[in-house]
């Protein structure tokens, strides 16, 4: 007789014994992101669309030139016009607020795994995992310890989201010419000098890509997050498939690709800036 | 020469930044819920299926306008919303289909949830095929199964309706493939063979807008696999009339009819705004809304 491994009843039991012990802390996080979440979105509604779109173009054009300028202008005044404007604010508070707490947790994960293997070897597969498990599969565990809506939402895309700024940062790190390092070690300089004066600058190029990736990935889970009431442009897209309204499903696809390259250039461009400032020191 | 700029930048974004956290942390405080004077919040979640659409909406309008409640409404998965209604994070579900396409949910989650009976009765599942197809009942279609290419265009694997057409496979003896996919895929492939006249066979149900749009007919169904017919429940998390007596019995009472519901679903259909075809709708069957609510003693 074949025994099978109860996996999936582990891990029933671990979501079980969570709910049990932890509640306390999850309704904690949920309160803070909720009122986090919501004072962005209310923010970025309260302002009128048209100072954002003004902005986000003049950031545009600080960092990366005229032409995305334009560009950026172009493609949120056509979401103003499809009328898509407040799904796309909530939208872009959601995406927002994930990154900012995916690069908060990831960077200084990616430095402790650059500077020590052991602890590289252990994260590893533990990204593996939540890049590629499918992320339908914690949406009823993260309904359960958050709540419907844009919470577990939020929890759901940092999950997703968070690897890309790990890896290029413990990557960016053991990048830095081993030269380099070595000089620095022979000038004496400590250990966190070598970090903050050495590592760190070489390496910001690599790390900034791990932002942009981190962002576009947020930005690829809103339909997903839709199906666990997070709203914003994901719920217009789902309301399009669901009811084979072609027209408007494709519209809010549109905003969510519109809003994906304006983010992407924006910080692409900052990590460019960096790279070529490096070339010319 | 942008590099100076690059200072620039920085400075704006974290200054836009700081700015947006400062007013957030202005308007972020929130209302404390429940607490004296504010309005009593109602949570209702809800599935992108337009008969829910219509309903959830409709509740909406009258507890909000006729009643003094605030209520919140989620569209979500239907999975995840039995789960919080069931925890008790959310008040109530209005499109629960019973006794067989939910059924799954109800066996997982009924201890935890009433069940305040139902809102629309005579609803259906079973086999669905265009009207030009010519045969008539599940018996009949071995006889055509190369028309229909050995297919039964089903919807997502763990659905209630999917269990019960492989039942229909098993007990008629038909010869035919069920194909898994989701909702949309089936009114996709449904949408496709009737622009091409083809045959097709769709697992279906109703209320539902495909039978707005193309002219449908189900197959007859002798054995009973698919159950006489449906009812929609509303089902609400387990304290709801010791907390919120008055909302409770308020979906007791709701109750629409296949013409009501009917007029209903297609006057949002036709607009963008669910709430406002919910507002003109209640404006034009004042009495009926009425009767609903419940009499203040």
């Amino acid at each position: 007789m074949m025994h099978t491994i109860p996996v999936g009843k582990v891990f029933e039991a671990i979501i079980i014994w969570l709910r049990a012990n932890f509640d306390g802390f999850f309704n904690l996080t949920r309160l803070g992101l909720t009122g986090f979440i919501d004072a962005f979105e209310n923010t970025l509604l309260f302002i009128p669309a048209v100072a954002i779109i003004a902005l986000l173009a003049v950031v545009a054009w600080r960092a990366a030139g005229r032409g995305i300028a334009i560009f950026t202008v172009l493609s949120m005044g056509l979401i103003y016009n499809m009328g898509l404007w407040p799904q796309t604010m909530q939208t872009l508070a959601l995406v927002l607020t994930s990154a900012i707490i995916a690069l908060i947790v990831g960077i200084p994960i990616g430095i402790c795994a650059a500077r020590n293997d052991k602890f590289d070897r252990m994260v590893r597969p533990l990204l593996d995992f939540m890049q590629t498990m499918p992320a339908f599969v914690y949406l009823i565990p993260a309904v359960l310890f958050f709540k419907l809506g844009k919470v577990p939402g939020a929890v759901a895309t940092v999950i997703f989201s968070m690897p890309p700024s790990v890896r290029l940062t413990n990557l960016g790190i053991r990048q830095v010419p081993h030269d380099v390092v070595e000089a620095a070690r022979s000038f004496g300089s400590t250990s966190r000098q070598l970090l903050f004066k050495i590592q760190l600058p070489i390496a910001i190029p690599t790390i900034l890509a791990g932002v942009n990736q981190t962002i576009m990935l947020s930005l690829s889970m809103v339909v997903i997050a839709a199906m666990i009431g997070a709203g914003g442009l994901g719920e217009e897209v789902l309301k399009g498939i669901t009811q084979l309204k072609i027209g408007r499903g494709f519209e809010s696809g549109v905003a969510v690709v519109l809003l994906a390259m304006v983010l992407d250039r924006i910080t692409q461009s900052l990590a460019n800036i960096n790279r070529r400032k490096n070339k010319q020191a | 020469m942008r590099n100076g700029f690059k200072k620039w930048t920085i400075l704006a974004i974290t200054a836009a930044l700081s700015l947006s956290l400062i007013l957030a942390s202005g308007c972020g405080a929130g209302k404390p819920a429940g607490q004296s004077g504010a309005k009593k919040e109602v949570k209702l979640g809800y599935v992108n299926w337009a008969e829910g659409v219509a309903m959830t909406n409709l509740a909406k309008v009258v507890l909000e306008d006729k009643m003094g409640y605030s209520v919140k409404i989620t569209m979500a998965d239907v999975a995840p919303i039995f789960t919080s209604v069931a925890n008790g994070d959310y008040d109530a579900f209005m499109d629960a289909w019973l006794p067989v396409t939910h059924e799954s949910y109800m066996k997982e989650y009924g201890a935890k949830l009433t069940d305040l009976g139902t809102n629309f009765e005579g609803a259906r599942i079973g086999l669905v095929v265009p009207e030009y197809v010519s045969i008539n009942s599940i018996e009949e279609m071995n006889g055509a199964k190369a028309k229909f290419d050995g297919k039964i265009i089903g919807i997502d694997s763990g659905a209630g309706i999917m269990k019960a057409t492989d039942k229909a496979i098993k007990d008629y003896g038909l010869g035919f493939k069920l194909i898994p996919g989701s909702g949309p895929a089936m009114t996709a492939a449904l949408k496709d063979a009737v622009e091409k006249k083809e045959w097709v066979a769709v697992t279906g149900w109703k209320p539902h807008w495909k039978f707005a749009r193309w002219k449908l007919k189900f197959l007859e169904d002798p054995k009973g696999i698919y159950g006489k017919v449906e009812n929609i429940h509303t089902v609400a998390r387990k304290d709801i009339e010791k907390d919120l007596p008055e909302v409770a019995q308020f979906l007791r009472n709701f109750k629409l009819n296949d013409q009501q519901l009917g007029s209903l679903m297609g006057l949002i259909a036709n607009s963008d705004d669910p709430l406002k075809s919910a507002r003109k709708w209640v404006k034009d069957n004042e009495k009926l809304v009425d009767s609903w609510i419940p009499k203040k003693k």
